[in-house]
């Protein structure tokens, strides 16, 4: 790889028009998937047997009569929503709690959606009332749980239920879908459908299997059909092929992933759906394109960049509240670059460069960039990695697999293909092409267990200075941990409860037949997805807050078990009057040692804190018979949960925002970024199964020269080589930062980094965007 | 005995003071007092307990664990003529208004400081550089900490004043891997009249090292006025012609340390002077550059 003379790749005038005409387009609310499902539900709900059959027939009416639209130039085809950027409200399942915005999406102040006025009194009129007693939460829990559930989903401090929209999070199993297309999912439904030992429920299965391919097919049609009328004959070319028969090239390949990358986004909730390990998966095609005459890789990379804006047409639809939890509209499409083969060899190969260049030459907000790294990994591919990153926009993030597959063998997955993990969503690491992880089921809050602690059971917010005779058994911190477990586990009971109620209702009514044709083991157990049909289950809980535990229990271990200076009551009514009048107790609580200074104590600490976590979820099992796994990421709601807390004995104040996934405290880190890295490494990141995030940050001034970059490298590596899993790199500019606050239009398309995704500046809440502001400030002083 | 050196500071993730990732331990003495110090609270050996004002919020907890009576509630806290250093009041203090400048470390204490960024070091042919102050008022205790490095592959570098005898040091120095030597002022009337006595040392220093065939790279801070005048950049190339040396680091002055005067009380009057602009840095650059002399880098 010419990586010395190297130019910076830029996409042909023709991608560089389309981008344009792309950004030109606001976001807008496609409303066509919730009127076509509701007029479809409201006549049809009686008339099929089962849900997977009504819900298979439910999408084949909206494809057969969805809008299809071709935009000038376009290499990849098929449309998101009606809209050229549009969020779906998949009304049936979270979509009629994102719609308490209705009224105001075109005049919010974050994610402003357009939405057309006869749409929106539809919405209003006939989608909402049909759904608002039959979605999934309504189907879930009895009409007095579900208002105080409601309440708690839409503006949550102990918890998020992600899987309230649907489950999504996994990887379908493109490298065989590029190499079968339908006609071999055909044939590998009819050899099912012959077996011996196949019930009723299955067979009902297969038939709704059945029923999605040809809505598939029949849907591609009618854009073969569109093409033909445009005169286009590039794309009628390609989808003479499409989605039929095998990918004959990376044309068709593309155009084959996204038309099931659409579906499958279409029939459930649009979050997670990851392409996995592209450069792999497409390499042979690559490479016989290669030998072909008139091959031009510039022509490929061109082809993945218009991808790259398809991927980029989709749009969350989160209201204003939900916004809080995950600001930026992620929607975690990952792609995998990297990594090793199935002999622990590195895995690298010309197309993982090649998209390199794409990502570094043409940013766009999705897809979710992923590289694996190891200590096989080429180091001219590490290297290249590290010269992106510097070039700003937060990507590719790093991932370990040195502490990634020892990780996944410890929860169940096979030793033998621990190898071929990707990435889902935002971190998750999960085995690619048959397992169905929900990776992102729920989102905890695991600091607000400390609070509802030393409130003896209560939330303290607003509370005055009380006696407090349950502190009295706390006598070390072997009590305190101690009480801190049962608190954390009775709140997870709680959780275990909503999420069982969850995935019982939405296997029973909203079963997702197609997205169950691209998992290994659904169509060999003739079972849906989210019925356990997967060969590899799971759910995925994470962890918000080790941070500010960790330092909260070491100024109680200092002031009160050490020094004695405190009693556990004064500290907790000094947290409940949000430190008024407590300055000394404050600044005394604030200079000791936190987490992410190299120091033992505070780093043991978040240690116990974390495998605490461990035991407390891994004691479960999900209805589709798979374990749960903890992560430690938190997308935005490290702010969305920190706004509903009082104060913690660390010295955070109430309503501050927890610590971002697993990194320290923003600006109690003080010793540099080695100290930082060095004690998330200490942790034993091999526990945490469900994937991590850890966020820093550069001023861009830092990585600017070779040296720099060199530096940025041997940060990454020395803290892999100690242990650490996952790590991500922001490198911004503080005072283009600021800039884009003050002039957001003049900076629409600048990328940054957040918990495990990217997302444009301008799309954050205004906390969130000072947030990486001050963040950025302080490694730069 | 354990030899011990007084440590006012371990700066890691350091990109400028050497190769790669580096950790910078500041020894504390210094036999120079230059006007332009950026390191103040350095210059004595002993450890001192600074002062900073702004953060005090007079809690006065500082006073309550004095045992030598030695806070003052008005004016500067500290009373240093009753002040034994023993460091009390800094661990009294909520609000990090006082600070002790320099711990006293032994080789031991140091490297198990130093170890836990040897990942760092090693992916990025980093190390430890050690600067003050002036490094070599500590030879016993540095000659203990290089021989820990070098057990276990940590790169050294020194960076020196070079105002003590050198062969007295040989051993020693043979012990670096790397030596960045500060020359200052060059004429040895105004190296007399601004940095008092050890022009002829540091002279002699410099020459020692080039011949010994140490590995040296020679640098000079930019001092507006003091050592950026156009006689003393030709002094500078001049000298570093008969070492045989023709590469160079410029250090551009920034005017943080004045600050840190007010906190140990100091004597050092203020310069006023400005930070150093790029204007001035590159016109100093190119005219080092016109003269055949290489600068290695930029601070």
């Amino acid at each position: 790889m010419d990586a010395k003379q190297r130019v910076l790749w830029r996409p042909s005038p023709r991608v560089q028009q389309l981008y344009e005409d792309h950004s030109k387009s606001s976001p807008a609310v496609g409303a066509e998937r919730a009127i076509h499902y509701t007029d479809f539900y409201k006549q049809e709900a009686q008339g099929y047997g089962s849900a997977s059959l009504l819900n298979a027939h439910c999408l084949a009416h909206h494809l057969s009569h969805r809008t299809i639209q071709i935009h000038p130039g376009e290499l990849v085809v098929g449309s998101h929503t009606e809209h050229r950027i549009g969020a779906i409200c998949h009304v049936e399942r979270a979509g009629v709690a994102m719609l308490e915005d209705i009224l105001s999406f075109e005049k919010r102040a974050v994610n402003p959606l357009r939405i057309r006025s006869e749409d929106k009194w539809k919405l209003v009129r006939s989608v909402i009332p049909y759904w608002l007693k039959r979605n999934l939460s309504a189907r879930a829990f009895p009409l007095r749980e579900q208002v105080g559930y409601l309440r708690e989903q839409l503006g949550s401090a102990h918890f998020v239920i992600n899987e309230a929209g649907g489950v999504a999070h996994f990887l379908p199993d493109y490298g065989e879908l590029v190499r079968i297309g339908t006609e071999g999912i055909r044939r590998k439904l009819e050899k099912r459908w012959a077996g011996e030992d196949t019930n009723e429920e299955q067979r009902e299965q297969l038939e709704a299997n059945h029923v999605c391919v040809a809505a598939l097919e029949h849907f591609a049609d009618r854009y073969r059909a569109e093409a033909e009328r445009l005169g286009r004959d590039d794309l009628v070319a390609v989808l003479r092929n499409v989605p039929r028969k095998p990918a004959a090239n990376l044309h068709e390949a593309l155009q084959l992933i996204w038309f099931f990358q659409l579906v499958i986004q279409i029939e459930s909730i649009d979050q997670g759906i990851s392409l996995g390990r592209i450069d792999q998966y497409l390499y042979e095609l690559f490479c016989r394109e290669k030998e072909q005459a008139g091959f031009d890789a510039d022509h490929v990379r061109d082809l993945f960049a218009a991808f790259c804006i398809k991927l980029s047409e989709v749009i969350p639809l989160f209201s204003s509240r939900s916004t809080e939890y995950f600001a930026g509209l992620p929607n975690g499409q990952a792609l995998t670059l990297g990594g090793v083969d199935g002999s622990g060899r590195d895995a690298t190969n010309e197309l993982s460069f090649l998209l390199l260049d794409v990502l570094e030459g043409f940013k766009t907000r999705q897809p979710n960039w992923h590289a694996r790294i190891s200590k096989s990994t080429d180091p001219a591919f590490a290297h290249r990695v590290v010269e992106v990153i510097a070039g700003g926009g937060g990507s590719p993030a790093l991932y370990n697999d040195d502490v990634i597959m020892p990780a996944m063998a410890r929860r169940g997955v096979d030793p033998a293909k621990v190898w071929n993990y990707a990435t889902v969503g935002c971190v998750e690491p999960a085995l690619s092409c048959e397992s169905f992880t929900s990776s992102d089921a729920a989102i905890f809050n695991l600091a607000i267990g400390l609070e509802m602690l030393l409130g003896g059971g209560q939330r303290m917010q607003g509370t005055a200075s009380r006696l407090r005779p349950w502190l009295d058994e706390i006598g070390c911190m072997d009590d305190l941990l101690h009480q801190l477990e049962e608190q954390t586990q009775g709140r997870l009971e709680k959780l275990k409860q909503a999420l069982d109620a969850i995935e019982t209702a939405n296997a029973d009514h909203f079963p997702t037949p197609f997205s169950s044709l691209t998992i290994g083991g659904c169509i060999e157990s003739a079972t849906d997805s989210t019925r356990g049909g997967a060969f590899f289950n799971a759910s995925g809980i994470q962890a918000v807050g080790v941070a500010d535990l960790a330092n909260s229990l070491a100024v109680i271990q200092t002031l009160v078990f050490d020094t004695k200076q405190y009693t556990l009551e004064e500290i907790a009514n000094a947290c409940a009057d949000d430190f008024d009048g407590q300055d000394l107790l404050h600044a005394r609580a604030r200079k000791i040692t936190g987490f992410g200074n190299d120091n033992a104590l505070v780093d043991e600490l978040a240690g116990a804190v974390a495998s605490l976590f461990d035991r407390c979820v891994s004691r479960y099992t999900n209805t589709r018979g798979g374990r749960w796994m903890p992560g430690y990421y938190s997308m935005t709601c490290h702010q969305g949960f920190g706004k509903k807390m009082a104060a913690l004995p660390s010295g955070r104040l109430a309503g501050r925002p927890l610590a971002d996934g697993l990194a320290p405290v923003d600006g109690t880190d003080l010793l540099g970024p080695t100290a930082s890295l060095n004690s998330v490494a200490s942790l034993d990141h091999e526990a945490f199964g469900n994937g991590i995030n850890v966020n820093i940050k550069f001023d861009a001034q830092t990585v600017a020269d070779a040296a720099g970059k060199a530096s940025l490298e041997a940060l990454v590596l020395g803290y892999f080589s100690q242990g650490g899993m996952q790590l991500q790199v922001n490198v911004l500019d503080p005072a283009v930062l600021e800039d884009a606050m003050r002039n957001p239009d003049e900076h629409r398309n600048l990328l940054v980094r957040i918990s495990g995704y990217c997302a444009y500046f301008v799309d954050l809440t205004p906390s969130m965007q000072q947030e990486l502001i001050d963040r950025t400030r302080q490694r730069t002083q | 005995m354990t030899p011990t050196a007084p440590i006012f500071e371990i700066q890691r993730f350091s990109l400028h003071d050497g190769p790669g990732i580096r950790s910078l331990v500041f020894l504390k003495g210094c036999a120079l007092h230059c006007p332009w110090c950026q390191n103040p609270e350095s210059q004595a050996s002993d450890p001192v307990v600074a002062f900073y004002r702004d953060r005090c919020k007079e809690s006065f907890c500082c006073e309550e664990v004095c045992q030598d009576s030695a806070i003052s509630r008005t004016g500067f806290r500290i009373d240093y003529e009753r002040c034994s250093g023993c460091g009390d009041c800094v661990a009294a203090c909520a609000y990090d208004a006082l600070r002790r400048i320099g711990e006293v470390h032994t080789p031991e204490l140091l490297m198990q400081k130093l170890l836990a960024d040897r990942a760092y070091y090693q992916q990025s042919g980093g190390g430890v550089t050690f600067s003050g102050g002036e490094p070599l008022l500590h030879p016993l205790f540095l000659d203990r900490v290089l021989d820990l490095c070098a057990r276990e592959s940590i790169h050294t570098n020194l960076e020196t004043s070079g105002t003590s005898s050198f062969e007295r040091h040989e051993a020693l120095l043979r012990k670096f891997d790397l030596i960045y030597f500060d020359l200052k002022i060059l004429d040895p009337e105004l190296h007399r009249e601004h940095l008092g006595g050890g022009y002829d040392i540091i002279v002699h220093n410099a020459a020692w090292l080039a011949e010994g065939k140490y590995p040296v790279e020679f640098r000079l801070p930019l001092i507006p006025g003091y050592t950026d005048t156009e006689a003393n950049i030709e002094h500078v190339i001049e000298r570093l012609g008969r070492l045989g040396m023709n590469a160079i680091h410029l250090l551009a002055y920034h005017n943080m340390g004045e600050t840190k005067i007010d906190i140990i009380q100091g004597k050092q009057p203020k310069l006023g002077l400005p930070r150093y602009s790029e204007e001035l840095f590159e016109k100093t650059q190119r005219h080092f550059e016109e003269r055949g002399i290489e600068v290695l880098n930029r601070h």
